[in-house]
Parts: structure tokens; C-alpha cells; sequence
């Protein structure tokens, strides 16, 4: 294995004698921001001139499977599997990036790294860390190209203007979301590149999900994020306390079609099952929003959902969901991606049913909710699923 | 139609252009793309004796000493940040002045503050060296270096030498640990 430094550059064939490689990316940070990893498949000018081979969380593939987003794996936040040698010709140069989601920069990266992989077997790591960057709000972490042979470089250099900025780099723009800005004299012909996810803006706010698109057999995967570090500051009279992370506990009330119904949480160490009733998995509990990817709910069976609702509440570090910048992110299995920001939240209220999941026939239903309430109980009231409470804990 | 030489490649000048007087060797870069400092590339070049040192401090010729004594070597100035196409630096020889105890003009490149800047050749992207002939700039040879740029934050690019009573141009490639200091010291240069 051979360990590379910015600026350092190698044939790959000097790495491995393989061209079918699995390229993994790490980002480790404070605060737990979301970070886009993406790959973008270049021409020989450096331009994005066919988008399909922008291979991001909208766009799993490029055409023929020569670049596959896989999703996090092996300790890796996010990996793609690349076939080299099925690439066509005008696709030059494969560049793995990092886009930061949010608020921060990249030089609060902690650590991270890019490797390759031959066969599951570790040929070339490029670490970093936030000390190589400053205001840079995406990254150009490493490329593998072709110049008479393959080859990869550890770049590492970015943009302050975030994504934005990588997309004109790359020839492309960024599709608007909102208001269309007018159009500029002379439109330069540049690929249009949607990197918009879908948003469940308001309460009530909905999206179906066609469960019979491809990858319809895989779970529903519901993120829940938060940021560690808006707990509630410490002090007091004698400077006691200090501050303590927020600690959220995602969890669900559920009723399938059968009739089975129940609650899965880490209060009580209900976790759920994925291969038997209900179907649902709670895959742990993130007790501080340290992990950089929060916790997680899979659906493995969402066509026989009656009603499902998720929720969110505080077990500690905060007293109310109004400094913990809560976010949810619903994964279909087809890749497609619904986010719901809890944007209005109760000072009040530590409990929130934050969506609903219903299916009907072939596709499920996802609304946005973000009700509070002062419990379990009373959201059970309003949802009707019928249970009898009792005080629990960890 | 210019030679395009690899890393180690020569090729006789001297053949390619007849009859050649003067050189123009020209060195670029891309200016940097991405944010963050730019990179301020510096190019000097050493006449050498047949031992690969210097015969005094004022062959070194560099952004503070830009023409040698004799004044057969001339750096045409310094380019702060690779803008502009083309060379970004020119040094202009008139080859039938290099004195006679002059074996090898060679030309080397250096990052300024590359420490304090975090940067490297690797960083920089098409870099190059070439020669012109001095009459109507055409191109005779040219070496890219980008795929042998790594690490280094010195290198030597290129040298045009006698061989045979011919001038000739090698395209060498060379990390050089240090910088525009060491570099200079290594032949023989009180820097």
C-alpha cells in the first residue's frame, strides 16, 4: 500500500495491475456536517460534457455502471466502484470530491482520506486533514486519469464557493431552484446539472416514492442528524455543568397491514428486526451526534405498512428541538432523496412526530409532519395507534 | 514541427534549427484553478562549467541577477502568478556568446514560500519547458513535465549543452530538495 501526499502522483499500474477498483472516502469533522461525495467523469479538457457521468447522490450510475455511487462501506463514508477499462474515450479523467452541506468550511475536517481498492485489498491512501485547507467549501480530493496510461493523483485543493463553484469548474451550472435568474446575452451551452434534492418544506408537505422503480427491494433508509455541538451551555451559580451534546433518539410508532403494531426506539431497547415482523431496524443509538451519520431507521418491507410515523425526542443535552438544528433525510431505494428540516420547532415540546409513512399498493406516501408534543403518550393521542405508556430509560 | 521530448529525451538543436544563433527557452504553467494562494513559480538558470559548477556568483542567473556579465544570457522577468498564455517566464540566450568554458546552461524552476504556501510541483498543473529559435520564436523542442511533477517544490527542467560543437537540449525533470538556495549551492553558487 502506498501512502500519498498532496500533489503526489503515480501510474496506476505502479498501485495495482487492476482497473476495476472500488475508490472509498472519508471525511471525519465537528459538528457532524453532511458532506456530498461525488465523482465527476471529465473530458479531456477537464469539462463535464456529458453529465451522466456526474455519479452523485441523484445520479447512482453512470451509464453503463462504469462509475457506481455504493453508499458508505468498510469504514468508509461513501465508495464507488469504477470499471476503468469500460469507460469511453471522451471520458478522460474520473475526480472524487467533497462538497460540504451546510454551514463550515473544510478546514474543520478532522481527519480524512481517499483510498484505492483492488479486490478489497487497500493499494493507495491519500489522508488529509483540515490544516491543508481554509475557507474551502468543496474539494477536489483525488483523480484517476488517463495521460498514455492511467493514473492517480492526490490533489486535494478546493473552492470556496461550495459546489457552485466545483460545477463551473467543471463547465457546468448549477439548475436553479427557485427564482430562474435571468438569462445572461449569450447563454453559453453548458450541461445543466440538477443537484437539487427534493425538500418537504411545510407540515403536510408530501412525496410519493414509486416502490416499483429499480432498487425497489432495498429499504427505505431514514436518516435523522442533528449538531452536537448546540447543546445546552453549561455554568450556572457555581460554575458547575460545562456543556453536554444534545443526545436525540430517533424511533417510530408503527401499524402493518396485518395488524402487528408497536413502537421501535433505544428507550427500552426496541430495535426492531429486519428480517421478520415488523420489518423496521433502528441500527443504533448515537447518544451525542458524534457519529458523523446520525441514526438511522430502515424500512425493509414498506409495502406493508398501514401507518407509520417517525419521531424524534430529546433524551438529554437539550431541552427542546430549537437549538439542535434537526434534519431528516428519507433514502428510497432507488437512491432518491427527501429532506425535512424541523424549521419550526416548540420551545415547549421535546417530543416530535416528524413524518408520516403510509402505502398504498405499489408506492408510499412520505409527509412531512412536525408536530411536538409533550411525550409519547400525547403524540399516540393524536396518531391513534392505540398503545398503553409507561416511564422508561436507557 | 517541434520534438516533444519525454523525461531523459535530448535532441541536437543545432540539427533541428541550422544554423540557430540565438534561443529563447520558455517556461510556463497553468495559473492556479482552484482557491488559496497563488503559485509564483521562479526560473533561474546556471552556467556551468565542465565540473557542474559555476565559474562565479554572476552565473546564476535569477529574478535578482537577470543577465550574466558577458550579457549572452538574459531572464526577460518575472511572472507572479502563471496568468497569461504561453511562457510564463523567457530566458533569452545568444549561444555564440556563451563563453567557451561554459559546458551546460542548465535551467531550473522553483516555488516561492513553498513551505509557507504548502505547495508543490505536484500542485501545478501543465507545467513546461521549451526552446525557440531567437529569430522568429519557433518552437524547436519542448518537455512537459506535469506527469513527472510531484512532490518537490524544486526541480530542474531542462539544459542546453555542447556536444560535438553542437548545442543540444535534454530534458531532465529533477526534484531537487530545498529550494532556489540549495539549488544555487549545489553549483557552487555563495548563495
Amino acid at each position: 500500500m502506498k501512502q500519498f501526499n498532496r500533489g503526489q502522483k503515480s501510474k496506476l499500474a505502479d498501485l495495482t495491475p487492476a482497473t476495476d477498483l472500488t475508490v472509498g472516502l472519508d471525511l471525519q469533522a465537528s459538528g457532524s456536517p453532511t458532506f456530498d461525495i461525488s465523482c465527476f467523469g471529465v473530458d479531456a479538457e477537464g469539462k463535464l460534457s456529458d453529465d451522466r457521468y456526474f455519479v452523485f447522490f441523484n445520479q447512482k450510475a453512470s451509464p453503463k455502471g462504469e462509475v457506481r455511487q455504493l453508499g458508505p462501506r468498510d469504514g468508509d463514508a461513501e465508495s464507488f466502484e469504477v470499471h476503468l477499462s469500460n469507460l469511453p474515450p471522451k471520458i478522460q479523467r474520473l475526480v472524487f470530491t467533497a462538497t460540504l452541506d451546510g454551514a463550515g468550511t473544510m478546514s474543520q475536517v478532522s481527519r480524512g482520506h481517499l483510498r484505492l481498492l483492488s479486490n478489497g485489498s487497500e493499494v493507495a491512501r491519500f489522508p488529509f486533514t483540515g490544516s491543508d485547507f481554509s475557507q474551502e467549501k468543496a474539494v477536489i480530493v483525488g483523480e484517476i486519469y488517463r495521460k498514455d496510461v492511467w493514473r492517480f493523483a492526490a490533489v486535494g485543493q478546493g473552492f470556496n464557493g461550495g459546489l457552485s463553484a466545483l460545477l463551473e469548474h467543471f463547465g457546468g451550472q448549477e439548475v436553479a431552484e427557485d427564482a430562474a435568474p435571468p438569462p445572461p446575452p449569450a447563454p453559453p451551452p453548458a450541461p445543466k446539472v440538477n443537484i437539487s434534492k427534493v425538500t418537504l418544506d411545510k407540515k403536510g408537505d408530501k412525496q410519493v416514492v414509486d416502490l416499483s422503480k429499480r432498487g425497489g427491494d432495498r429499504p427505505i433508509h431514514i436518516n435523522l442528524n442533528w449538531d452536537a455541538s448546540a447543546g445546552r451551555r453549561g455554568g450556572g451559580f457555581f460554575g458547575f455543568g460545562g456543556s453536554s451534546a444534545p443526545d436525540l433518539d430517533l424511533g417510530c410508532m408503527y401499524r402493518l397491514k396485518n395488524g402487528d403494531s408497536g413502537v421501535i426506539q433505544a428507550l427500552g431497547g426496541n430495535f426492531g428486526a429486519r428480517d421478520r415482523s415488523p420489518f423496521i431496524f433502528l441500527d443504533k443509538d448515537d447518544r451525542s451526534g458524534k457519529a458523523s451519520d446520525g441514526e438511522n431507521l430502515y424500512l425493509h418491507r414498506p409495502q406493508e405498512i398501514d401507518l407509520v410515523m417517525v419521531f424524534a425526542f430529546i433524551y438529554g443535552g437539550a431541552s427542546d428541538f430549537t437549538s439542535v438544528g434537526g434534519r431528516m433525510a428519507i433514502t428510497d431505494g432507488s437512491g432518491d432523496q427527501i429532506l425535512i428540516q424541523l424549521n419550526s420547532p416548540d420551545r415547549n415540546r421535546n417530543f416530535c412526530a416528524i413524518s408520516t409513512v403510509r402505502a398504498s399498493g405499489s408506492s408510499v406516501e412520505i409527509t412531512k409532519e412536525e408536530q411536538y408534543f409533550r411525550g409519547h403518550k400525547e403524540a399516540d393521542g393524536r396518531y391513534g395507534f392505540g398503545f398503553r405508556w409507561t416511564a422508561g430509560s436507557k | 514541427m517541434a520534438v516533444s521530448l519525454s523525461k531523459g529525451g535530448n535532441v541536437s538543436l543545432s540539427k533541428e534549427a541550422p544554423g540557430l544563433k540565438d534561443v529563447v527557452i520558455g517556461l510556463g504553467w497553468d495559473t492556479r484553478s482552484t482557491d488559496g494562494q497563488d503559485f509564483d513559480l521562479d526560473a533561474s538558470l546556471f552556467l556551468l562549467k565542465e565540473d557542474e559548477k559555476v565559474r562565479n556568483d554572476s552565473d546564476f542567473i535569477f529574478y535578482n541577477n537577470k543577465k550574466s556579465s558577458d550579457g549572452s544570457v538574459e531572464h526577460l522577468g518575472d511572472n507572479l502568478t502563471g496568468e497569461g498564455a504561453g511562457d510564463d517566464e523567457q530566458i533569452k540566450v545568444n549561444l555564440e556568446g556563451v563563453p567557451q568554458d561554459v559546458q551546460k546552461l542548465s535551467v531550473g524552476v522553483t516555488i516561492h514560500e513553498a513551505d509557507s504556501r504548502s505547495q508543490n510541483f505536484g500542485m501545478v498543473s501543465n507545467a513546461f519547458i521549451r526552446v525557440m529559435n531567437g529569430v522568429d520564436n519557433s518552437e524547436i523542442a519542448r518537455y512537459d513535465l506535469s506527469e513527472d511533477a510531484s512532490t518537490e517544490t524544486a526541480m530542474l527542467f531542462g539544459e542546453v549543452y555542447r556536444n560535438k560543437g553542437e548545442w543540444k537540449f535534454k530534458a531532465i525533470g529533477q526534484g531537487f530538495s530545498g529550494g532556489l538556495g540549495p539549488m544555487a549551492r549545489n553549483y557552487g553558487v555563495n548563495a
